[in-house]
């Protein structure tokens, strides 16, 4: 990390200086959300009876989490998420990269496709989630009617295991894409022209500048861009939660869906608060390449 | 003198005024947005007639059980005492008395219990009482309903089937004379949701068996596998639409509109919408019985309806338990019925004139009502909710054989019932 | 080759705003339909008579202006408030010498990664102790911290790519470091500023959990919650929705198309960099 040019005996106040800055952050969140976070860590530890809740919260220590080691429930909702996360994650990284190139062109009337472009992102989740049902139902959705003009017979989408992840699936990158594309666009228009100019001069494909100037230089915004997607996607809720509501059976039932069930409907708030714990471990596991990322590309630019 | 008098004067005007401040009271009922909150303002407003003193405030929740469930769960948890009054599906009295959420009424009632439990219909004393507490009082009820295609039942010179095997047969004798790709014989719940329990219960019911028996599951039996092989056979015969795995309950009620059902088992709302909305395409052609049986066994309905609980940390407790025995009474149940067609609690109520006039069906609707049972009473009811729905959903999507969902059912259950 | 390129621009335009706007549309032409028409198979796309009487109810069966109104207080204001620290925690990240800085930035992922419906339950506690519910500041707090994350690290992105002699020379004029964050390094990044800024208002906009359960008089509930409380036990009426929707979206849409020019840039265009 470059410094400005300042005098060495500055250093001190610099540091209080970044301290004070960091304050109002970090005040909000100690009161928002680390309270509410060491209130769940300590749930975790307890358990309550439901079929006799009023004899209180007992003290367990790790028994919540040995429980979930053995809750087949619980490995299917996470290799559920998993599949969630692993296609629509680069998916949408991928489709959303596309639509932001598409969209930095020099269009005379600029706003119907940068609002095309956010529009998706801005349909609140759950609504998102409940249209897309709407497409995929078995006698009046688009999708079927669409396969039937081209003289396929209509899918059960949504009572089938395989094709019920795949409408899912379609529905989260449709609208993550969207994220994406807005987070990439940004980072695209400071890219100065000059650098293409210079590569066409030279000769280079348009392939070869995008792979030599434009992906490089996006790199913090795909980094940003990709950290914060794969946080949300293990958080998959609203989406699979409106489309089938877990099924059929449980199977297109997340981690999310299965800790919300766990807590707000059996009332379990030991055992969901010790699932919620483990998909923290789970997402800091997950993004920890990015941020290993992170702490040598802060090296290489020297600091 | 003159001042001692003012005094005097001030010092009565104030002892006056004082209790009379001092006693009003502020009730805040919950109510979702589906049961009717404009009708419950306009029977808080007579109750304030009546009582001076008091104050109703009516807050009107999320409108699904499901939502409902998410901001109640939220403030309970926290001990809040901002609720008095709760409106409560039937399905959770087990549950939030087991929570410490309601408090029970016996202490309050006294003498009175003894005298008011018999005059509801017998399903509703019994859900709201759980281990001997009374823990809410019924608002209004509601069960489910075999509705049918009169028309169509008389054009085809069936009658009114008695049991599933009937009602199959004629199911599908009108759909093969009809010949039209989108009628379906028999539409029922079957996404994942609460309504899918009574799915899987009904045809239990109806073999003369049940869940649970004194207390502990009752699975083994062979009662236990019918409802899935009745709608094995439902299917192969195509009476059943194929993607019944996905119905959630209105949907039942708009395909039944628009024409395209023969025979739906919904709830009391079902009634009113399909005779009386603007775009009903089957006013007049709408019969409402019984649900079926097998041979050999009787026909039951699933109990559904809402009640009065009064939240166990409300600041308010006796006025809050008077206005929901008022709320619960033979009075408010007939302006429910009559302003917002709600199926009373009472059945004495079902035969009054004025009622009758206001919905005709009722009359139909009392046998059915009668022979309500409840879902099972249990203070983990969720749990038992979600083993029952997700397995009857993943046989009716055609993921799970019988043999593997009615396992996999009795392996979440176990647990439940030690 | 002109032509060509012109096509081609045509169609990337045509993509995008038929990804975008599809659901749009089918919302819209649902909103002036009948619930029966809906189910008709094979589906019909356009309304049979178009009616507006889905809007006449949902404006009329809700005092939807005032949820409207609410969202935008407690959006909008969270919105300042999340972009304002979160700059200075940026600027303290990327600019500042700082100790335990991957730590730090760390800690801000952290706090994204636990599901709302695990913490809902002290938060409330902590907000009814802090005699903050049905209040506006009961979403704003939250809402920033929901957000901070995210903007923190979308503008130290950007400002991450601002050279420091900019600030320099700013600061040999007198300037003194925030100064020189708020009159440099923010307009040079705005692009990212104001993507931090819309990723901030839209999910205060749309959230739905903190709405349902901080908010339970009537005249504070927001939107998001609004639309759903037409909703029936049953019933979903999709028309009706379908109207509450498109009046819910209508000030996302003028907003984005103003700010779009910004989000975008446009204003500095290669000053910055090489």
């Amino acid at each position: 990390m470059r410094d400005a040019p300042v005098a060495r005996g500055k250093d001190l106040s610099e540091r209080a200086l970044g301290t004070l800055l960091l304050l109002p952050a970090g005040l909000l969140l100690a009161v928002i959300v680390v309270y509410p976070i060491a209130t769940l860590f300590w749930g975790s530890l307890h358990s309550v009876d439901n079929a006799n809740p009023a004899a209180g919260d007992q003290f367990v220590g790790f028994e919540n989490y040995l429980r979930a080691f053995e809750d087949d429930r619980f490995w299917h909702s996470l290799a559920q998420t998993v599949v969630y996360v692993v296609v629509t994650v680069p998916g949408a990284l991928v489709i959303g990269l596309g639509l932001a190139l598409l969209a930095n062109r020099p269009f005379r009337v600029k706003w119907p496709v940068r609002l095309g472009l956010l529009l998706p992102w801005a349909l609140p989740l759950v609504f998102a989630g409940l249209i897309f049902r709407w497409f995929f139902e078995y006698q009046t959705g688009v999708v079927n009617d669409w396969l039937g003009r081209l003289g396929i017979a209509p899918l059960n989408w949504l009572s089938d295991p395989t094709l019920a992840t795949i409408a899912i699936c379609i529905a989260i990158m449709w609208k993550a894409s969207s994220f994406m594309a807005l987070m990439l666009l940004a980072g695209l228009q400071t890219i100065p022209k000059s650098l293409y100019e210079a590569a066409e001069v030279d000769g280079a494909t348009a392939w070869q500048q995008f792979v030599e100037i434009t992906l490089p230089m996006l790199r913090p915004a795909i980094f940003v861009a990709l950290t914060f997607r794969t946080i949300t996607a293990i958080q998959t809720f609203d989406i699979p939660y409106a489309m089938t509501g877990g099924g059929p059976g449980d199977a297109t039932e997340t981690l999310a869906m299965y800790i919300h069930k766990t807590t707000l409907d059996f009332l379990d708030f030991g055992y969901g608060s010790a699932l919620a714990a483990l998909m923290f471990v789970f997402s800091m596991v997950a993004t920890s390449g990015y941020l290993k990322y992170t702490r040598r590309n802060a090296g290489r630019n020297g600091g | 003198m003159k001042v001692a008098k003012i005094v005097i004067t001030t010092a009565i005007a104030l002892s006056l005024a004082v209790p009379a401040w001092a006693q009003q009271t502020t009730l805040r009922i919950f109510t979702g947005g589906q049961q009717r909150p404009d009708v419950m303002r306009k029977i808080a407003d007579e109750y304030q007639k009546k009582n001076p003193n008091v104050k109703v405030e009516v807050e009107v929740g999320g409108a699904t059980s499901e939502a409902q469930q998410q901001y109640l769960s939220t403030v309970l948890s926290a001990k809040d005492p901002v609720l008095d009054v709760i409106l409560i599906d039937v399905i959770r009295p087990a549950q939030w008395a087991a929570q410490g959420w309601a408090e029970p009424l016996d202490s309050y009632l006294g003498a009175d219990k003894a005298k008011l439990l018999p005059t509801y219909l017998k399903a509703y004393a019994e859900a709201n009482q759980v281990n001997g507490k009374l823990v809410a009082l019924p608002y209004f009820a509601d069960a489910q309903f075999l509705y049918y295609r009169k028309d169509l039942l008389e054009k085809y010179k069936q009658p009114v089937p008695k049991t599933w095997d009937e009602m199959m047969e004629t199911a599908k004798i009108i759909t093969d004379g009809e010949k039209n790709p989108q009628l379906q014989g028999f539409s029922t719940a079957g996404a994942p949701i609460e309504g899918t329990v009574c799915t899987y219960l009904v045809p239990l019911w109806g073999a003369g068996s049940d869940m649970t028996k004194d207390g502990k599951l009752n699975l083994d039996t062979p009662e236990a596998r019918q409802p899935f092989q009745l709608y094995g056979r439902m299917k192969q015969a195509g009476v059943l639409p194929k993607n019944v795995a996905e119905i959630p309950t209105d949907r039942i009620r708009v395909d039944f509109q628009a024409g395209n059902v023969v025979f739906a088992q919904n709830w009391g709302y079902f009634w009113n919408r399909v005779e009386n909305d603007a775009d009903t395409k089957v006013k007049g052609k709408v019969g409402v019985t019984i649900l079926p049986h097998d041979k050999g066994g009787k026909s039951a309905t699933c109990i559904g309806g809402w009640q009065l609980a009064v939240s166990a940390f409300s600041k308010n407790k006796a006025e809050a338990v008077k206005f929901a025995r008022w709320l619960s009474s033979p009075e408010v149940s007939k302006m429910q019925a009559i302003m917002a067609s709600h199926l009373p609690v009472f059945p004495s109520v079902y035969k009054d004139p004025e009622v009758l006039k206001a919905n005709p069906w009722f009359a139909d609707a009392l046998p059915v009502v009668e022979t309500a049972k409840s879902r099972p009473v249990s203070a983990q009811y969720p749990q038992v909710s979600d083993a029952i729905r997700s397995n009857m959903n993943a046989y009716l999507a055609g993921t799970k054989t019988t043999d593997v969902a009615l396992n996999d059912m009795k392996n979440r259950l176990k647990p439940l019932y030690k | 080759m002109n032509f060509d390129r012109r096509s081609v621009v045509w169609l990337s335009a045509i993509v995008v705003a038929v990804n975008g706007f599809f659901p749009a549309v089918w919302i819209l032409l649902t909103s002036l339909k009948t619930e029966t028409e809906l189910i008709r198979s094979p589906i019909t796309y356009l309304p049979d008579a178009p009616t507006v009487g889905n809007y006449v109810t949902a404006f009329t069966a809700q005092p939807i202006l005032r949820f409207m109104w609410n969202s935008l207080v407690v959006a909008g204001l969270s919105t300042a408030l999340c972009v304002l620290v979160g700059a200075l925690a940026a600027y303290a990240l990327t600019r500042l010498r700082m100790p335990y800085r991957n730590l730090i930035m760390s800690a801000l992922l952290a706090v994204a990664m636990f599901p709302l419906i695990s913490l809902m339950v002290p938060l409330f506690k902590a907000m009814r102790e802090l005699g903050l519910l049905n209040t506006y500041l009961a979403l704003i707090l939250p809402y920033a911290v929901l957000s901070l994350p995210v903007c923190t690290l979308v503008m130290a992105a950007f400002f991450q790519d601002i050279p420091p002699d900019l600030e320099a020379a700013a600061m040999v004029d007198g300037c003194s470091r925030v100064g020189a964050l708020f009159r440099v390094v923010m307009p040079l990044s705005a692009p990212g500023v104001f993507t931090a800024a819309i990723l901030a208002f839209v999910n205060a906009w749309d959230e739905f959990l903190l709405a349902l359960t901080m908010m339970n008089r009537v005249n504070m509930r927001t939107l998001s919650v609004g639309i759903t409380l037409y909703q029936g036990e049953f019933a979903f009426p999709w028309p009706l929705i379908s109207a509450a929707l498109i009046i819910a979206i209508v000030p996302i849409c003028i907003l984005i198309a103003v700010f779009q020019e910004r989000v975008v840039g446009g204003l500095t265009s290669g000053g910055v960099k090489g």
